[in-house]
């Protein structure tokens, strides 16, 4: 028998699974990385607006404090009337237009020399001339509008440095959300991708085996499934399958020891204790609906005579005859068991006792109007007596006895007759000796 | 269990207790002169101060440590370093060709060139002008280098008594003692023309020195600094005692 294991195509759930999982933490993996990449620029230009475009901005903003300073420098030279008061203004200039601050910037140094050359001038022409130096205040004019200006530039330029940079983690930023959308379009993908494998893999066959295991029954024919991809799932069907042939397999077993257990041996009847089970069932319905309902009880005649004659195995044949002929003369219906020896019990459902006495009249006469072939080739003639009762009104128990009694009191007539409790002899035939 | 998580708790938290104890006992010994207005100064209730003085005290309180500044003349002032008996030198080290590597600089504080100052008729180093310098300055080293006739003050006070008192007819100063100068009036009445000397060994960066003992204190200074130029403290200090900026 070849193993169903190896017979079987599919995948482990597990192993499946499990890639599903690993090619989602790959997905997801890669795209925290480029998340990861993302915020990392950020840091990088945060770090670098910390650590270089801060202190830029803050040196071009000390570099126009500077030159602001310088303009008003030389409008103090051109304002004051002490010529040290110019002097020590024009030796500030001098000062900022030297300093390295001022000389980093090529177009503010420049402009900062200009200033420092048009001043020192100023300031020379006013020593010698000994007055104020207002013969040149509208260059001056123009040189501190240029110096203005140059201010408003410097400061300007600071400004876009952090621009730059603003810009950049902008960018950086917008990038990311695009991706942080598509990581959770990639996450929702998966997780529907998932839901549905599941349901089809997983939660249908669940149902479709829980489906089947609720009722699976031996008198049901074996669960048919939709083969399932997964292993595991394909296991189980395999096993339901295997369960079910269990089940009708003890089936056939509990239905052939119920049979054994129920039956007479020799007879093939019902034993006596099945059909005082049988007859208390129904009866108890009879009774239940009012229907009418007989029971009988017969007996062999001379019986013992005949096995002392013919020995055991004859009686044994003319107990089987017997048998046979009640079966043929019941109907479906009624139930007859082997009450103990050659005595025979009889339940009639659904007929009354005189339309039971014609059906017993009939098995009475089937019997003694035929012989039983012996196994030695001799032939015996049988006769039964047959008492009958009404059970519509009482207990099986009592209707037995009474039938009991009514088949005493047939035996007591002279047997090969039927008599009905409480109403005499039914049947009178001719009297017949074995 | 309990002393488990005891020892965990303590383990985690003890350092930062130590940490912080030991940030709020930090002392820094800062070497400083007194008479190198307007860096290092005595303001008229005999305070100390100036813009060397100023920048220190906020860099200390900065870093959380309390500073205890050693007046000393500027020449005094490397050698106490060198010998650990300073943590750090304020009075504003030019880092020349011979110190580099062997002196602990931090980030510059402020940017310096030097100025000769004399006759407007005499260029530097002309024959028979005697030229003074602060001694143990770039400003000496370079003179001496250019063979010039030189001559030491201890300090730019002294410097500028010398020159009105004719013991020199010129001077070759830094930037900011020749602001302060100008505000003398013996000294402007002497007539001295400025000019900006270009030499690379005579302009720079001007930084704290650092002790060779305490090497660590670099980073929290550089850190302290940074912090205070970004948040303005150094730019009030700058308008407090120099006219421009000068960082």
């Amino acid at each position: 028998m070849p193993d169903p294991a190896v017979a079987r195509r599919g995948f482990h759930a597990g192993r499946a699974f499990g890639l599903l999982a690993a090619i989602f933490v790959v997905a997801f993996g890669l795209a925290v990385l480029l998340l990861a990449e993302d915020q990392q620029r950020v840091i990088e230009v945060n770090g670098r607006l910390q650590e270089r475009t801060f202190p830029e901005i803050i040196r071009y903003q000390r570099l126009a404090r500077n030159l602001e300073q310088l303009r008003q420098e030389g409008e103090r030279i051109f304002a004051v009337s002490s010529h040290a008061s110019r002097q020590q203004s024009m030796f500030v200039v001098t000062l900022i237009a030297s300093h390295p601050s001022v000389l980093e910037h090529p177009a503010a140094a420049e402009l900062a020399r200009e200033a420092e050359q048009f001043l020192g001038k100023v300031v020379g022409q006013s020593a010698r001339d000994n007055q104020r130096p207002a013969a040149h205040y509208d260059e001056w004019r123009r040189i501190a509008g240029r110096l203005g200006v140059q201010v408003d530039d410097v400061s300007i330029e600071g400004i876009n440095l952090a621009g730059n940079d603003l810009q950049q983690v902008s960018a950086v930023m917008n990038l990311a959300r695009y991706k942080l959308m598509a990581v959770l379009l990639l996450v929702g993908l998966f997780l529907a991708v998932l839901a549905v494998l599941v349901r089809h893999h997983l939660i249908h066959p669940l149902q479709r085996i829980d489906h089947a295991l609720s009722g699976l029954s031996a008198e049901k024919p074996a669960p048919v499934f939709n083969t399932s991809r997964l292993l595991e799932i394909q296991a189980v069907e395999e096993a339901i399958r295997e369960h079910h042939d269990l089940l009708v397999q003890n089936e056939e077993i509990r239905r052939g020891l119920e049979s054994l257990a129920n039956k007479d041996g020799l007879t093939g009847l019902m034993n006596r204790r099945h059909f005082m089970h049988s007859a208390e069932m129904e009866l108890q319905r009879s009774q239940r609906y009012r229907r009418p309902v007989t029971v009988a009880m017969a007996d062999l005649d001379f019986f013992k005579k005949l096995n002392d004659t013919y020995g055991h195995a004859a009686g044994d044949s003319v107990l089987k005859a017997f048998a046979e002929r009640v079966r043929e003369a019941l109907r479906q219906s009624d139930l007859v068991c082997r009450y103990g020896g050659e005595e025979f019990a009889f339940l009639f459902p659904e007929i009354s006792t005189a339309e039971t006495a014609k059906l017993a009249e009939r098995l009475r006469a089937a019997c003694a109007d035929n012989d039983v072939p012996l196994s030695d080739g001799r032939r015996v003639k049988v006769t039964v007596s047959i008492g009958l009762a009404d059970a519509s009104e009482c207990p099986i128990e009592v209707a037995l006895r009474y039938a009991d009694e009514a088949l005493y009191e047939a035996k007591r007539q002279g047997r090969n007759r039927v008599v009905i409790s409480g109403a005499g002899v039914v049947t009178n035939p001719i009297q017949e000796n074995p | 269990m309990q002393r488990l998580l005891l020892v965990l708790l303590l383990t985690f938290f003890l350092p930062c207790g130590a940490g912080a104890e030991g940030g709020r006992s930090v002392e820094l010994r800062i070497v400083v002169a007194d008479d190198a207005a307007p860096l290092a100064y005595r303001d008229e209730s005999g305070q100390l101060t100036g813009f060397s003085v100023e920048i220190a005290r906020a860099l200390c309180s900065e870093m959380g440590a309390s500073c205890v500044f050693d007046v000393v003349p500027q020449s005094d002032a490397l050698p106490r370093l060198l010998q650990g008996k300073a943590d750090i030198v304020a009075t504003g080290v030019f880092e020349t060709r011979e110190q580099r590597g062997k002196l602990i600089l931090a980030d510059p504080y402020y940017r310096s060139f030097s100025l000769w100052l004399g006759p407007a008729d005499a260029s530097p180093g002309r024959q028979g002008v005697r030229v003074v310098v602060v001694g143990g300055s770039i400003q000496e080293d370079y003179a001496r280098r250019q063979g010039w006739d030189v001559k030491a003050a201890r300090s730019s006070g002294e410097l500028t008594r010398m020159l009105v008192a004719g013991e020199a007819q010129a001077a070759l100063v830094p930037m900011i003692a020749a602001l302060q100068m100008q505000k003398s009036r013996a000294f402007r009445g002497l007539g001295l023309a400025p000019i900006v000397l270009r030499a690379p060994e005579l302009s720079g960066d001007i930084s704290f020195g650092i002790s060779p003992y305490r090497p660590q204190l670099k980073n929290d200074i550089n850190a302290a600094l940074a912090r205070i130029k970004r948040n303005g403290t150094y730019d009030r200090i700058n308008s407090r005692f120099l006219p421009f900026r000068v960082s």
